[in-house]
C-alpha cells in the first residue's frame, strides 16, 4: 500500500518535471532555412530595343513575371533546400547601398549574354538593350560606350539624358560613384551628376585592382603600392606592402563605411593586408601570409555591415571577421565572384565553379556551408534586395533569365 | 600612413642604366622586340588622348607577342576571362605583366581577347605571350609594350633597352612658334612680335624609314636655345608620378598638360623676349643618332 503511494508520488513528480520542462525550458526547434522561387523571367536575345517607364514613374506591381521559363529554373513554389539542385548563379560585385548613382533604388541592374537594363522587383523589365562593346550600370544610371569613346553619355536607369561626359575611356560605378579609366590604365577622374570631372589623379603605374566606398576610393598599383582618394581627391591613404619578393596588388576592398581597406598583395609570398582607419591615418590591423599564388585579379569584399571581409582563396573562400580579429574558410570551387552578402541572415553569398557548371554558394560567416545549389549556364549574375535573390542565368545561345527565390524559414 | 621604401632601392636602375649603356656600346640590348618586325605607331612620351604613352606602340596585326627577356608572369588579365572579376575596366585591353630581370617589370597591353598564356609562370626570351590585338583603348591593332623600374619606380623608354632600329632618316623639325594670350607667332613666317614672355612650341617628329607605318613617333632628345643659351635640353627616357601627376622630364617635370597642346606641339620653355633681335635654335636627335637643327631669328619690338 505504502509502496503504491510512493509510486503514485513518483509518477506525479515525473510529470510535474516534464511540464516544467515543457514550459520553462524547452526551445522550439530550429527552423530551416531555404531559397523559395517566386517567379523566372525570360529576358530574350539582344534585341537593342528599350522599354523604359517614365521617368520618375513608381514601379508596377508584379504580374508580369512568368512562371519556371527556363530548363535549368525550378517550379515555382518548389523551395530550394540545403542541397538541393536546380539554381543558377555568376559574378558581379555589389555597390554600395548609399550615394549617388545608386540613389534612385527602384530598379536592379542586370548585364547579361550582350545585354544589359533593369529589371524590377517582380520581374519587369524597364530596360534591355544591346551592349555595343560595354555598359557601366550603377542603380540608378548606366553608360554604354564602345570600345574608343572620345566623351561618354550618361544616362539615367529610365533611359534618360542625364549629362555628356568629355572623357576619353571607359567608365565604372562603384557605392553609386561614377569614375573613368583613362587610357593607359593609370589615370582616372570621378565624374559628378554633370558630366564634369569632380577630380583626377594620374598613378606611377598601372591600376590593377579597386573599390570604393561612398568616402574612399582605393587603388591598388602593379607596382605594389595602395592609394586611397577621398571623395574630394584628396590622398588619404599611401601604403606599399612589403615582405614579398614581387610587389603588386591583386586585389582590394574597402568596408561600406570607408574605416576598413584590405589587399591582397605580392608574389612569392603572397599576403592579406587589412587596414582600418584610427584618428586620421589607417594603420595595419591584421596581416597574413597565404598559401596562395594568384597572378591575376582576386575577389574580395566586405560585407555590407562591414563586418566581415571575404576574399578569395585557392581552396574557396577566406572569410575575416573584423570583431574578432579571426579568419575561417569555406571550401569551394573556383570563385567566379564574391561579393554579395545578407546582413539580416548572417549569410555569404558567392558563385562558384564555371564554364557550365556553377553553383550558388550559401555559408555563414563562421566557415559552415548552408547551401549548395549548382546549375548550369554559360553565364550569370547574382543580385540581393533584403531576402530576395536574382538570379541572372544564359545557355550561350544568347537567351538568358532571370529567377527571383527568397530567402524563408520553414 | 606613410609610404614605405621598397626593398629593392635605387640600385637596379643604376645596373640597368649600365648593363643598358654596356649592351648598346656592343651592339647588343638588354630586351628583345615583343614582335617581329616591329612598327612603333606612337613612341615614348607622345600623347593620347589625355595621357602620355608610357611605352611603344607597335602596329601589328595578329602577330605572335613574346617575352621580350627571361623572367616571370606575374599578372595577367584577360578580358574574355570569367575570373575578371571587378568593375574595374581595363583600358588596357587584355594585358600581361613579365618580371624581367633587374626590377624590370615589361607590360605586355593590347592582346587579342582569349589570347593571354596566363597558365605561364616562368618565361623565357621568346615564349609566347599572346597574340596582337586590337583590345582596350588603342586606336588600330597592335601591342602596347611598356617597361617599369620597380627600383627606380618609374617608367623608362623601351626604345633604349631595345636592339637599335634601322633608321637613317633624320628626325623633322616640322615648326616652331613663340605663344601668348591664344596667339601664335610662327617661326619663319612672323618677322616680328611683342615684347613679352612667351612659350616656344616646337613640332617635332621622327619620320619613319620605309618599314615605319602609322604615328608619328617622337624623337629622343630636343635641345633649344635662344641667343646661344641653352633654354630646354629634354631627353624622353623616363616618366614618373608626381603629386598625382604623369610627368617627364624628371629633371625639370612636365606633366601633359604642362608640355603638349592639343595639336600635338610641344610647349618646351618659356622665356621673356627682350627688345631687338633674338636667335632661336633647336636640335633634335631620334633613336638611332640622326640628327637635324634649325634656327630662326626675329625682331622683338
Amino acid at each position: 500500500m505504502e509502496d503504491t503511494g510512493k509510486r503514485r508520488l513518483a509518477a506525479a513528480a515525473v510529470a510535474l518535471a516534464g511540464l516544467v520542462y515543457f514550459f520553462v525550458c524547452a526551445r522550439p526547434l530550429p527552423k530551416a532555412l531555404v531559397l523559395e522561387p517566386r517567379w523566372a523571367r525570360t529576358l530574350g536575345a539582344a534585341s537593342g530595343e528599350q522599354a523604359a517607364p517614365a521617368a520618375g514613374q513608381p514601379r508596377p506591381a508584379a504580374s508580369t513575371a512568368t512562371a519556371a521559363t527556363s530548363s535549368v529554373a525550378p517550379a515555382a513554389g518548389a523551395p530550394v533546400a540545403a542541397g538541393s539542385a536546380g539554381l543558377a548563379a555568376a559574378a558581379p560585385l555589389s555597390a554600395s547601398p548609399q550615394g549617388g548613382f545608386d540613389a534612385d533604388s527602384g530598379w536592379i541592374p542586370y548585364r547579361i549574354a550582350g545585354n544589359y537594363g533593369y529589371f524590377d522587383e517582380e520581374g519587369k523589365v524597364a530596360l534591355k538593350a544591346a551592349s555595343p562593346f560595354g555598359v557601366a550600370l550603377a542603380k540608378g544610371a548606366y553608360v554604354a560606350y564602345d570600345r574608343l569613346p572620345e566623351s561618354l553619355l550618361l544616362r539615367s536607369a529610365s533611359g534618360r539624358e542625364l549629362a555628356r561626359v568629355t572623357e576619353a575611356g571607359y567608365p565604372f560605378f562603384s557605392a553609386g560613384r561614377l569614375f573613368v579609366m583613362r587610357p593607359g590604365q593609370s589615370s582616372v577622374a570621378e565624374i559628378g551628376p554633370d558630366g564634369k570631372a569632380l577630380w583626377s589623379r594620374d598613378f606611377p603605374s598601372i591600376v590593377t585592382a579597386f573599390d570604393a566606398s561612398p568616402g574612399l576610393a582605393l587603388f591598388g598599383l602593379m607596382d605594389g603600392s595602395l592609394v586611397g582618394v577621398g571623395a574630394d581627391g584628396a590622398e588619404l591613404l599611401s601604403f606599399a606592402p612589403g615582405g614579398s619578393r614581387v610587389a603588386g596588388v591583386y586585389g582590394c576592398a574597402v568596408s561600406p563605411d570607408g574605416l576598413m581597406a584590405a589587399a591582397v598583395t605580392g608574389l612569392d609570398r603572397q599576403r592579406l593586408v587589412v587596414l582600418e582607419r584610427r584618428s586620421s591615418a589607417f594603420r595595419v590591423t591584421y596581416h597574413r601570409w597565404l598559401e596562395s599564388d594568384f597572378r591575376r585579379q582576386v575577389s574580395m569584399a566586405f560585407t555590407e555591415d562591414g563586418r566581415y571581409l571575404a576574399y578569395e582563396i585557392p581552396s574557396g573562400l577566406g572569410v575575416y571577421d573584423r570583431e574578432k580579429r579571426a579568419e575561417s574558410k569555406i571550401a569551394a570551387a573556383a570563385l567566379s565572384g564574391v561579393g554579395l552578402s545578407s546582413p539580416e541572415r548572417g549569410l555569404l553569398l558567392a558563385l562558384e565553379g564555371g564554364g557550365a557548371s556553377r553553383g550558388l554558394l550559401v555559408a555563414s560567416p563562421s566557415g559552415r556551408r548552408l547551401f549548395t545549389a549548382p546549375f548550369a549556364a554559360a553565364e550569370s549574375f547574382l543580385a540581393r534586395r533584403g531576402d530576395a535573390l536574382f538570379l541572372g542565368m544564359a545557355d550561350g545561345s544568347g537567351s538568358a533569365s532571370i529567377l527571383r527565390m527568397d530567402f524563408k524559414e520553414e | 600612413m606613410e609610404r614605405r621604401s621598397r626593398p629593392q632601392g635605387k640600385a637596379p636602375a643604376l645596373l640597368l642604366a649600365c648593363a643598358a649603356l654596356a649592351a648598346l656600346a656592343s651592339g647588343a640590348s638588354a630586351l628583345d622586340w615583343p614582335l617581329a618586325d616591329p612598327k612603333p605607331a606612337a613612341t615614348f612620351g607622345t600623347a593620347a588622348k589625355g595621357r602620355f604613352v608610357s611605352g611603344v606602340l607597335l602596329a601589328s596585326e595578329g602577330g605572335l607577342v613574346r617575352a621580350a627577356g627571361d623572367g616571370e608572369l606575374v599578372y595577367a588579365f584577360d578580358g574574355s576571362s570569367p575570373t575578371a572579376v571587378s568593375a574595374l575596366p581595363s583600358t588596357l585591353g587584355s594585358f600581361a605583366v613579365v618580371e624581367h630581370e633587374r626590377g624590370m617589370a615589361g607590360l605586355y597591353a593590347g592582346l587579342a581577347p582569349g589570347s593571354v598564356s596566363s597558365y605561364l609562370t616562368k618565361t623565357k626570351a621568346g615564349s609566347i605571350l599572346g597574340t596582337a590585338g586590337a583590345s582596350g583603348w588603342a586606336e588600330g591593332q597592335g601591342l602596347l609594350f611598356a617597361v617599369y623600374d620597380r627600383g627606380a619606380e618609374r617608367w623608362v623608354n623601351p626604345l633604349l633597352l631595345l636592339p637599335a632600329l634601322k633608321d637613317k632618316t633624320q628626325p623633322l623639325i616640322r615648326s616652331a612658334a613663340l605663344a601668348r594670350g591664344g596667339k601664335s607667332y610662327a617661326l619663319g613666317e612672323t618677322r616680328s612680335v611683342p615684347q613679352g614672355e612667351y612659350a616656344i612650341a616646337v613640332d617635332v617628329a621622327d619620320p619613319p624609314d620605309a618599314p615605319w607605318s602609322a604615328g608619328s613617333p617622337a624623337p629622343y632628345y630636343l635641345r633649344l636655345l635662344v641667343d646661344g643659351a641653352k633654354i630646354a635640353e629634354l631627353e624622353y627616357d623616363v616618366m614618373e608620378g608626381r603629386s598625382g601627376r604623369l610627368v617627364l622630364f624628371p629633371q625639370a617635370p612636365k606633366s601633359r598638360a604642362d608640355y603638349l597642346l592639343p595639336d600635338g606641339r610641344a610647349l618646351v620653355a618659356e622665356r621673356f623676349f627682350r627688345r631687338g633681335r633674338s636667335v632661336i635654335e633647336v636640335l633634335v636627335r631620334d633613336y638611332a643618332g640622326n640628327e637635324r637643327g634649325a634656327s630662326w631669328s626675329i625682331a622683338v619690338e
